[in-house]
Formats: structure tokens, C-alpha cells, sequence
């Protein structure tokens, strides 16, 4: 991030704190969408408490990140880069939170879904939380090693998410067609589904956050959308 | 306890040098107070004249004035018979030369000044009345208590029928002092009761007005020019220094230059105030530079191009901003200047304004003398009288200066206050 | 913002300034446009201040100053020999770091640059002068009931208006401003930028600046000097959000300079 260091020793300091925080969020935020999706197949409703106490930690780093924010504004008046770096910190932050309280919800969903769920819709949702696993996984990864190229794949690979969440989507719509009274537990996974997409749209928004922090600009044109749901 | 031994040591030294300060500045106005207790002394005495009460008769036939009584005829009238007939009243003699004696009682401008109350009081024309008459310069320096009566008469000025005479005259109160008016208005004299700084007081006043006419404009000139207009280079570089010697060139030399110059080749007319102006204005000149040019030179840069920046060309810049400022300084160091050049002596000598010269000079063309030539002048004679005249000409050298220095120190504050 | 081509009001062409064996400009290419403000940023001794001093010909002051290459105003040349400096400072004012007003009343101080020039030669006239100067200067109402007292005894922030009131009493076109708020306190900087900010739409403005801050706040063109050379010329908004050369960056966020 910062090659000739900071004239001001603590000014470096802290904008290497707010690299280091994020990071730890990041993490945190990675391994509670592992452990939701993990909990979510294997309908493990022990693990729930756990996941859901976890969401703090997440939450309270976001309010550390924000309150430092406001001193380097207030203190520094940073420019160019430092400038892009604090502002791309604070929405990156946000959109993790925003990725921790989705895998949040997704947990709470295990408890009131039936054991014994069709494997084919078991199946689709673990294609999907792989895929949106992965790709937080790179955006972080991308974040690391300031890769604008990784950054312009993860936020291009979004339609594959779509994709798969269409894909999910239309298992259930199936199955529930041909057995009504499965109504509850239906819409139970049409929710698990459709936060694990919203996890991929603030993933995409990681992306576009890191983008603008290197390149200075905004990534191009609209977001390139997978197809809607054809019933 | 080491850091507590140093700084007691650096109080220590403090208060030693605060206290070799005082010590200092103590003894110089010790000197300053024994200076001035020592001239005054001397000098106090020269400022009132002892005067001999004697009654006149103004017998008009004795004057030989026939007809009409005007101012012209008394101007016109023969004063010397009334004047002796009347002086040697006080003790009728016989013999010539008590005679003689009792005349020199008093100072020798009795007829003068017998005709001039006269002229003052035409009334007392076949009166008599009682004229104060100014004393010999023995009789002078007796009341004033200057000669020991103690001597033998061999070795004393008054002798010992005037020493009667003397006390005679002081038991019928007829001895008495008065304002000697005459130390201002009148010029040198041989003797000491008539001598006056009043014409060497008018040549240096011409003196130094024709100084300062002719150095201020040219100083203030060449500082300007030297200082704001002239190129940096060697040549101005040497100019600059030579004027920082000129500056330290004893005094003398410039009369000699006077004295080569404007008497030798020039023929200008010795004695004048005019050719001491001259010759004390190059002396003056670079003592008026050297400050002006230090003034121009602290003037803030930020003026100048404040001025530039608003479109002044550099010659307003310089006189509407720069000059201004730096007057206090320049006038300061003009006063100065001419304070100086009041009190030379050396080359006024040389360009010869050492004439005895009687006459109050009218005009800067009049041969004159100047104050402290006048002391110099002074100092030599051995009458006992003229030793109170250069103590109080000294005086009022110094009060001059003085005075001239208090303006140079009001202009300076007035400046400083309106600029600042 | 884009760059406005057809109003260049100044531009320096291959401007080299030398101070005795010392060059402290090398081949200057720079467009000032006309009523906008540019900002001029660098470390110290970079050649800002010269830079701008080469555009009222303040650098002929300086004997061991010599200046190579063309400056021109309205495309005609300020260095010609033709050119009567008098006359060229009447149309670019100055302001300087420290401010420095006459010591005379703050009236005389309005008055000076006039007088000399010819302008308002009648006392209403002057009156008028002196007043709209002021007002542009927003120093009016806090001085118009003192106009006899001495311009050196209003405060720091004052001062300085005085000084720009000073220039513009004689109606410039351009104006030139070097540091102008390192001497002031925040509030009297805040009233200059304030006053920039009103002035932009009359006169071009050019500002050489230490503070980044307020090269943001009050330019809309920016250039950043660097040893006696432009690095960088770009909008403000560019060089401020993402300069293109490293070494822009470098100085803006503080870590060289």
C-alpha cells in the first residue's frame, strides 16, 4: 500500500492499522460465511449459537475501522492515494458487515429446516456458497496484493452468481410444484438462497471499492447481470 | 550538587557584571558631575558684572552741547571731560597718579557708557543723576572674591589706595552686581569686563548654517544615489570605503585643506564664517552619509516591492517610501554632524577665524571668530577675568550642544511616531 | 473540469531563470487561464515564488537575476524592451507572504497606486475609489469609519486585505499572490479564501501555497514545482484525487518534501 513511507511516522502507523483491521474483518467474515454454509449442509443446528455470538466480533470492528476513519479525515486531510485508501476502507467494511449479518441469517435459517432436505437441493446451494465462498476469498486475496486485474474478475464472475442463484432458485420453485405442503420449508430456502447472492453483490462491491483505490476511476458500464428466472 | 554549584555560578557571574555595569556608568557620571561642578564653578561668575554706583552731573555746558537738546546733538556731544571730572569726584586728589588710580577703577568704556544713559534719559540733562558704571576687571574679580587681599601689594593687582577705596564704596552700597548683558552682546575685547561671545556666537551661527546648507543637500544626495541608484561594483565598493575614512580624518587636515584651497588658490576672504562653513561642510559630509546611507539600508525590502508591485518606478518608489523612512535616522546622524562641527576648533585656526575681532560680524563675509576659538582665544590671556568668560563660553558650547541634541532626539521620535 | 484552451490569459514558454551561475527555472511551459485560479505547489526553493515573480518583472530588482525564454499576457511579451514595467505592474497586482502595507493611513494606502498612475484625480473620484477597492477587499465596513489611522495598526487578517485592496485599486487583470495566508490565523485565512473565492469571477488569480488544503479548496487548476521544473499540470480535482506522476503524490501525501 504505502512504498516511500510517510514523512509523519504515526500518520503511517495509522493507515496501516486501518490495512490490518480490515483484513482481520475479512477473515472473520470468511470463516462466518464458511461456517454458515457449512451449517446450512449439513444442517448442523448445534453450530447456530456460535455463528450467530460471532457476528459481533465482525460488528465491533467495523465501528473501530469507522472511528479511526473519522480521525485520519479530521487529521490528515489525506490526498490522492491515501484519500482513495480511506474512503474504498470505509465502504469495504461496510460491505463486510453486510456479508457477516447475511451469513448470520443464513445460520438462523438451519433451525427451523427439515432434517432430512432432497439432495438436489442441498446440492445447489452448496454450488452456490462455494462459488460465493471463493470469490470472497479472492476479492480478499485481491485486496492483498492490490490486483486490479483479480479485482475486474471477481466483479465480472458475478453473473456466474447470478447464474447459480437462478439455478437454485428454480430447483426449489421444482420441487415445490410437485409437493405442495413443502411451502415453509421452501421459502426458508428461497431466503438461505437469495442472502447468499446478496453476499455476492456486496462481494462485487468489494471489488469496484478496491478497483477505484488503485486505478483512481470506476470500473465501466453497468454490472453484467445473469439471466432472470424464466417460469 | 553539581548542577547547583553551576547555576549558582552563573547567578554569580551575573551579578558581577551587573555590577561592574553600575560601577562603570557611576564613575563616568561621577566624571560627567566633576566636569561640569568644575566648570560652572568657574564659569557662573562671567554671567553678572560688578558696576560702581557714581552720581553725574550732565552740565550741558560741559558737553559743549549749544541749542536744542536732541538725540544728535548728545551723539555729537564731547563726553570725556564730564566722565573724568565726575569719576574723580569719588576721591578728590591731587595727585596725578591717584588720579590715575581711581580712574582705572573702572573699566575703560566709562565715557561710552556715561553717553549712552544719556541717550537713554535725555531728561536728566542739567541733572544729576546716578549712572552704574562698570568696574575695571580688578575691581571685577575683588568683589567677586577671585583675588586674595592677603597678598603683599607688590604682588597684587589693586593696590592698596584703590583697596581703600574699594571698601570705602562698598560701606556706601555703591558696589553692586548686575546681569552682564554685556558677555551677549558685546564682541572680544582686551579687557575682560567688555569681552562678549556675542560676535564669535553670530560666526558660528553662520557657520554652521552655511555647514548644514551646503552637506545636507549634498549628503542626502549621495547617500541616496549611492545607496539605491548606483550599480554594485568596485568602483562603488571604493567609493563607499573612502567615505567610511573621510569620516575619520582628524579635523585639521580639512582646515588645511581650507587653508590651501579656498584662502591660497581661491582667495576667498580669511576669518569668514563663510570659508569655515565650507571647509567644515566636507568635514560634515561624510559624517551625514554614513547614517543616512545606514537608514535607506534598514529600511524593509517588503516596502520597496509593495511600492514596485503597485507600478512606482524605482525613482518614487525611493522618495515617496524609502526616503521617509528613513529620516529619523539621517536627522539624528545630521544633528550629530553639526553638533560636531559647532565645536571644532583645529581648522578654524588654520583657515584663521583666530582674529581679534571686535565687531559683531553682520554678514557670513565678516571676519569673526567662533565659539570655541573664542575659548581657545580666551584661554591664553592672563588677565584673571577672562578664565570666568571661557568657563561660561564653555557653558553655553555646552548648552548648545545639548540643546541640539534634544531636537535631534525629538525629530527623530516625532518621525518615528508618525511612520510607525 | 476540462482545460479552457481559448482563454489563456499567461503562458510561459520555455521560461529559464537563472540566478547568477544558479538556475532556478528550467524551460517553464505554463498556461494560466484567464479568471480562473491556479494553484502553484513545492517545496521550498522549487521556483514557485520566481516563477511568479518573472510575470510582473519583480525579478529585475534582483541585478544577478537573469531571464531566459518568453512570458506573454494576452499573447503579447511582458519581457520586451518596449514594454514600460511601470504600466504592466498597473495591470498585475501583487500580494506577498508578509503583509506589508505603507506606513500611512489606511486611506493613503488605497490612494497611492492611483495617484501615481493618474487615476482619480479629483478627491470624490478617489473617494470612490478608495471605497469600491475596499469593498471588493470585504474590508470596508470593518474600516470605513477610520480611514486617517495608520494602515500598521489593523490586525494580521486586516492587513493583508488592506494589501489586497491596495491592488486592486488600480484595476489589474491578473493577480499574483505568494503565500498570502501563512502569516494569518484560521479565521483571517478562511475570510482571504472567502474573498478568492469572489475575486475568481473578476481577475485571474495565481497563488503559490504551502497549504494543500488550501490549493484544494480555493484552484481549479494546480501545478506542482519541483526543483526549478513543473512536475505536473492537471485540474485540481485530478491532482489531488489521483495524480499521474509518483512523485506529485509523493510531495501531496507527504512523503518526500
Amino acid at each position: 500500500m504505502s512504498d516511500t513511507g510517510h514523512t509523519v511516522k504515526s500518520y503511517a502507523e495509522e493507515m496501516q492499522s486501518l490495512n490490518d483491521d480490515l483484513i482481520k474483518m475479512g477473515s472473520l467474515t470468511e470463516s462466518q460465511l464458511a461456517d454458515a454454509m457449512e451449517a446450512v449442509i449439513k444442517l448442523d443446528k448445534e453450530s447456530v449459537d456460535k455463528i450467530v455470538q460471532n457476528d459481533s466480533k465482525i460488528n465491533a470492528l467495523r465501528a473501530a475501522i469507522d472511528n479511526q476513519i473519522t480521525t485520519v479525515l479530521v487529521k490528515r486531510a489525506p490526498m490522492a492515494v491515501d484519500l482513495r485508501i480511506t474512503i474504498s476502507t470505509m465502504k469495504i467494511s461496510h460491505d463486510l458487515e453486510r456479508i457477516g449479518d447475511l451469513a448470520k441469517s443464513v445460520a438462523k435459517k438451519v433451525t427451523p429446516l427439515p432434517i432430512d432436505l432432497p439432495d438436489e437441493l442441498v446440492n445447489s446451494l452448496r454450488r452456490l456458497g462455494d462459488l460465493v465462498q471463493k470469490q470472497l476469498k479472492d476479492v480478499l486475496d485481491a485486496y492483498l496484493n492490490n490486483s486490479k486485474d483479480k479485482a475486474i474478475e471477481i466483479w465480472r464472475k458475478d453473473e456466474q452468481v447470478d447464474d447459480l442463484t437462478n439455478l437454485a432458485m428454480n430447483e426449489v420453485a421444482n420441487y415445490l410444484q410437485k409437493d405442495k405442503k413443502n411451502l415453509e420449508m421452501a421459502t426458508h430456502l428461497l431466503f438461505v438462497t437469495k442472502n447468499i447472492e446478496r453476499a455476492g453483490d456486496h462481494i462485487t462491491n468489494i471489488a469496484e471499492s478496491l478497483y477505484y483505490l488503485i486505478e483512481g476511476e470506476y470500473l465501466e458500464g453497468a454490472r453484467p447481470k445473469g439471466k432472470p428466472i424464466d417460469s | 550538587m553539581n548542577k547547583e554549584e553551576r547555576l549558582k555560578k552563573r547567578h554569580n557571574s551575573e551579578k558581577r557584571f551587573k555590577f561592574y555595569g553600575l560601577l562603570s556608568v557611576s564613575l563616568a557620571l561621577i566624571f560627567v558631575l566633576i566636569l561640569i561642578q568644575n566648570i560652572v564653578s568657574k564659569g557662573s561668575s562671567a554671567f553678572s558684572r560688578t558696576t560702581i554706583s557714581v552720581d553725574i552731573s550732565f552740565d550741558s555746558k560741559l558737553l559743549e552741547i549749544d541749542g536744542p537738546i536732541t538725540k544728535k546733538s548728545i551723539e555729537n556731544a564731547e563726553f570725556y571731560d564730564l566722565s573724568v571730572e565726575s569719576l574723580l569726584k569719588i576721591y578728590p586728589s591731587k595727585d596725578s597718579k591717584e588720579e590715575r588710580q581711581v580712574l582705572r577703577l573702572f573699566s575703560p568704556d566709562y565715557e561710552y557708557e556715561i553717553k549712552r544713559y544719556l541717550i537713554k534719559n535725555p531728561d536728566k540733562i542739567n541733572q544729576i543723576a546716578s549712572v552704574e558704571l562698570t568696574s575695571s576687571d580688578d575691581v571685577d574679580q575683588l568683589n567677586k572674591g577671585n583675588f586674595p587681599r592677603d597678598l603683599p601689594e607688590d604682588r597684587r593687582r589693586v593696590s592698596n589706595f584703590q583697596l581703600n577705596i574699594y571698601d570705602n564704596l562698598v560701606e556706601e552700597g555703591k558696589i553692586g552686581k548686575k546681569f552682564n548683558d554685556y558677555f551677549f552682546s558685546k564682541g572680544d575685547s582686551r579687557d575682560p569686563e567688555l569681552a562678549g561671545i556675542g560676535g564669535s556666537l553670530m560666526g558660528s551661527f553662520f557657520t554652521i548654517v552655511i555647514c548644514l546648507l551646503l552637506s545636507f543637500p549634498i549628503a542626502i544626495m549621495a547617500s541616496i544615489y549611492l545607496e539605491e541608484f548606483a550599480p554594485k561594483n568596485k568602483i562603488t565598493d571604493f567609493i563607499e570605503i573612502n567615505i567610511n575614512n573621510l569620516a575619520a580624518v582628524p579635523s585639521i587636515v580639512y582646515g588645511l585643506l581650507g587653508l590651501g584651497i579656498l584662502l591660497s588658490v581661491m582667495d576667498f576672504p580669511r576669518s569668514t564664517p563663510l570659508v569655515a562653513g565650507i571647509t567644515l561642510s566636507l568635514m560634515t559630509l561624510p559624517r551625514i552619509i554614513i547614517p543616512c546611507r545606514a537608514s535607506l539600508k534598514a529600511v524593509p525590502p517588503s516596502i520597496r516591492e509593495a511600492a514596485l508591485s503597485v507600478g512606482a518606478s524605482k525613482f518614487q518608489t525611493v522618495f515617496h517610501h524609502v526616503v521617509p523612512l528613513a529620516m529619523p535616522g539621517t536627522l539624528s546622524g545630521t544633528i550629530i554632524g553639526l553638533a560636531q562641527a559647532l565645536g571644532e576648533t583645529a581648522p578654524l585656526i588654520l583657515i584663521g577665524m583666530v582674529a581679534f575681532v571686535v565687531d559683531i560680524p553682520g554678514t557670513p563675509v565678516d571676519p569673526s571668530a567662533s565659539l570655541p576659538v573664542q575659548v581657545y582665544l580666551w584661554s591664553e590671556q592672563a588677565e584673571r577675568g577672562f578664565v570666568e568668560k571661557t568657563s561660561a563660553t564653555i557653558m553655553m558650547l555646552l548648552g548648545f550642544l545639548i540643546v541640539m541634541n534634544f531636537i535631534a532626539v525629538y525629530l527623530r521620535q516625532k518621525f518615528e511616531k508618525k511612520w510607525n | 473540469m476540462e482545460l479552457k484552451n481559448s482563454n489563456i490569459k499567461i503562458k510561459s514558454k520555455n521560461l529559464n531563470v537563472y540566478y547568477g551561475n544558479k538556475q532556478a527555472l528550467h524551460n517553464i511551459n505554463l498556461e494560466i487561464n484567464n479568471k480562473e485560479v491556479t494553484a502553484l505547489i513545492g517545496p521550498s526553493g522549487c521556483g514557485k515564488s520566481t516563477f511568479i515573480r518573472c510575470i510582473n518583472r519583480m525579478n529585475d530588482t534582483i541585478d544577478i537575476c537573469r531571464v531566459d525564454g518568453s512570458i506573454e499576457i494576452d499573447g503579447k511579451e511582458v519581457n520586451d524592451k518596449n514594454v514600460d514595467v511601470v504600466t504592466l505592474r498597473e495591470k498585475i497586482g501583487m500580494v506577498f507572504q508578509k503583509p506589508n502595507p505603507f506606513p500611512k493611513s489606511i486611506y493613503d494606502n488605497i490612494a497611492y497606486g492611483p495617484t501615481i498612475h493618474g487615476i482619480g484625480e479629483k478627491k470624490d473620484e478617489m473617494d470612490k475609489i478608495v471605497e469600491t477597492s475596499l469593498k471588493k477587499a470585504a474590508l470596508w465596513d470593518e474600516v470605513k469609519d477610520r480611514l486617517n489611522e495608520p494602515g500598521t495598526g489593523l490586525s494580521g487578517g486586516q492587513q493583508q486585505r488592506l494589501c489586497i485592496a491596495r491592488a486592486l485599486s488600480v484595476n489589474p487583470e491578473v493577480i499574483l499572490m505568494d503565500e498570502p495566508c501563512s502569516a494569518l490565523d484560521p479565521i483571517a485565512t478562511a475570510k482571504i479564501e472567502e474573498l478568492i473565492d469572489d475575486l475568481k469571477k473578476s481577475y485571474t488569480i495565481v497563488i503559490v501555497t504551502h497549504s494543500m488544503a488550501q490549493a484544494v479548496r480555493v484552484s481549479q487548476k494546480t501545478g506542482f514545482f519541483h526543483l526549478g521544473k513543473i512536475i505536473e499540470v492537471d485540474t485540481t480535482e485530478k491532482i489531488f484525487k489521483n495524480p499521474a506522476n509518483k512523485m506529485t503524490q509523493d510531495y501531496i501525501t507527504g512523503r518526500f518534501g
